[in-house]
């Protein structure tokens, strides 16, 4: 898909996908705690959408759905919007640049975005003056739950995939598939 | 066209990273009654209805994730329930006479006028909201100002002290958890009487440790940790005394401090339905709260952290 003129109904279905998401997260899978931490899923939906729409798109659902959990929690406003940019706009990017079509791309993706969530916040949070010292029990704490929503990622792909999928433009990816499918049409049949 | 595709790309992107750091920045300078601030308040205030509704729609789910865990614990805690209620049973019975003779005894010497949780208004409410950050301890409740909660009102569950309301719009609030870094609280240990500050753990965000203590006695691993019923200084909630907040873990003898890690009573990670303890105006409990509140800053200039216990304002004096 290319980002200019991203169709409106793409955008409505991030937009309701990312608000459903976020309460679902926080009214429920932030209130059902594994192995004494909280499963994140929205830098997942931010890797996800940068990974099937492209970066411009990626960006924007990272500032908003970061925007939208900073008040909704009433956290430090910027932060979460400020790491999911950077979360979406990367996921994007990669599919623009590499465009990997391993069945394991998405894992990886929402394992790195999850990773990159996870250590974000706790940098930013040590330069703005959180008193705690990198412990074991805290780095423990971070292994986990990079570990958790990363087992996360790949039903995540699906969902988002499912729901997103119906909107995109033929991007370059189907148009190939297709291509070869239909047996006419590979450059390789013209030779 | 392709160039100016990669130039928009990348001015979208500088944009939404130039907003957020100025987001960011012009937040966390601002006071708590800022611009930004009273924008988050608003938004709290227009979707708490939301909030509530969707955590009504969404409890059959968490209720379901929740049974299957409890289910897997459940037949532990039962053979470490009984044995325990057969201890306390033996104890009660022991403890019932003492009981009856300091009642008394408090009465002999006027000492029976101490602010307890009695005489806080208890206002339910459910929790909408959790923060799944390893950084924020906070979790925000469907009862508000409109219901009588006010700044700084202790919060607590069946089990124990749960934390402090840090944020209150008309019908939603924020209660930072006592395992938030922003919160301390001072408690003592019920066996002994001895009394230091109980603040979150650093580097590890769901235990709790109790600083400040004098070298002798030494608690014991079991011991129960309760409000003090004191305050260390400026800003710091006056939590009613003898609210339960944990049970001492082990002790750290290598600290220059003595150090006592404390598990929390409370399960601050399956928080379901809360009570902030309210005060009526006119009361003596709001009175005392007022009087806290004009308390000058702790003398050591460091904020409640670097208070040590034998600075603590008693501000729940009986008599």
């Amino acid at each position: 898909m290319k980002d200019s003129g991203a169709p409106a109904s793409l955008v409505v279905r991030i937009a309701v996908l990312g608000l459903a998401l976020v309460f679902v997260q926080i009214g429920v899978i932030s209130e059902v705690p594994v192995l004494g931490v909280s499963v994140d899923v929205s830098p997942l939906l931010v890797a996800d959408v940068g990974l099937l729409c492209g970066s411009t798109l990626g960006a924007l659902t990272g500032f908003a759905v970061g925007l939208l959990v900073d008040l909704m929690l009433v956290q430090t406003l910027g932060l979460s919007s400020l790491v999911f940019t950077v979360i979406g706009y990367w996921a994007g990017r990669l599919r623009e640049l590499r465009d990997p079509q391993a069945a394991l791309t998405p894992l990886l993706v929402g394992g790195a975005a999850v990773a990159t969530a996870t250590v974000g916040y706790s940098l930013f949070e040590f330069l703005l003056g959180v008193d705690a010292p990198v412990s074991l029990e805290l780095l423990r704490q971070m292994v986990l739950e990079v570990v958790l929503d990363t087992l996360l990622a790949l039903p995540m792909w699906l969902l988002v995939r499912r729901v997103l999928y119906p909107s995109l433009p033929d991007d370059p990816r189907r148009r190939r598939r297709r291509a070869y499918t239909t047996g006419g049409l590979s450059p390789l049949s013209r030779t | 066209m392709y160039d100016k595709t990669v130039r928009r790309r990348r001015a979208v992107l500088v944009l939404l990273v130039a907003l957020s750091l100025i987001l960011l920045t012009a937040y966390f300078r601002e006071a708590p009654g800022g611009g930004l601030h009273s924008v988050q308040r608003g938004f709290l205030t227009v979707i708490s209805p939301i909030q509530d509704g969707a955590n009504k729609a969404l409890k059959p789910v968490r209720d379901l994730f929740g049974w299957v865990g409890d289910t897997l614990h459940a037949k532990g805690q039962r053979d470490e329930l009984r044995k325990q209620v057969e201890r306390l049973q033996a104890e009660l019975i022991a403890r019932q006479g003492d009981e009856r003779s300091y009642a008394e005894l408090l009465k002999l010497f006027h000492l029976d006028g101490q602010i307890s949780a009695a005489d806080y208004t208890p206002v339910s409410a459910t929790v909408v909201a959790k923060s799944p950050s390893l950084w924020y301890q906070t979790v925000t409740i469907d009862a508000g100002t409109a219901r009588g909660v006010r700044l700084e009102d202790p919060v607590i569950n069946g089990e124990g002290l749960v934390g402090k309301v840090t944020l209150a719009s008309s019908d939603a609030a924020v209660v930072s958890l006592i395992t938030d870094s922003e919160v301390g609280v001072s408690a003592m240990v019920n066996s002994t009487g001895v009394s230091g500050i109980v603040q979150p753990k650093v580097g590890d965000p769901n235990d709790l440790l109790l600083q400040y203590l004098p070298t002798r006695p030494i608690p014991n691993p079991g011991d129960y940790v309760v409000t003090a019923g004191t305050v260390a200084g400026k800003g710091e909630s006056l939590f009613p005394r003898g609210i339960p907040i944990g049970q001492v873990s082990s002790i750290d003898e290598n600290s220059p401090y003595r150090e006592v890690n404390v598990h929390p009573l409370a399960n601050l990670h399956n928080l379901d339905v809360v009570q902030v303890l309210t005060t009526v105006p006119g009361s003596r409990a709001a009175r005392l709260a007022s009087a806290v509140a004009s308390l000058p800053p702790a003398s050591s200039g460091g904020g409640e952290a670097a208070t040590p216990a034998g600075q603590l304002a008693s501000a729940g004096g009986g008599g």
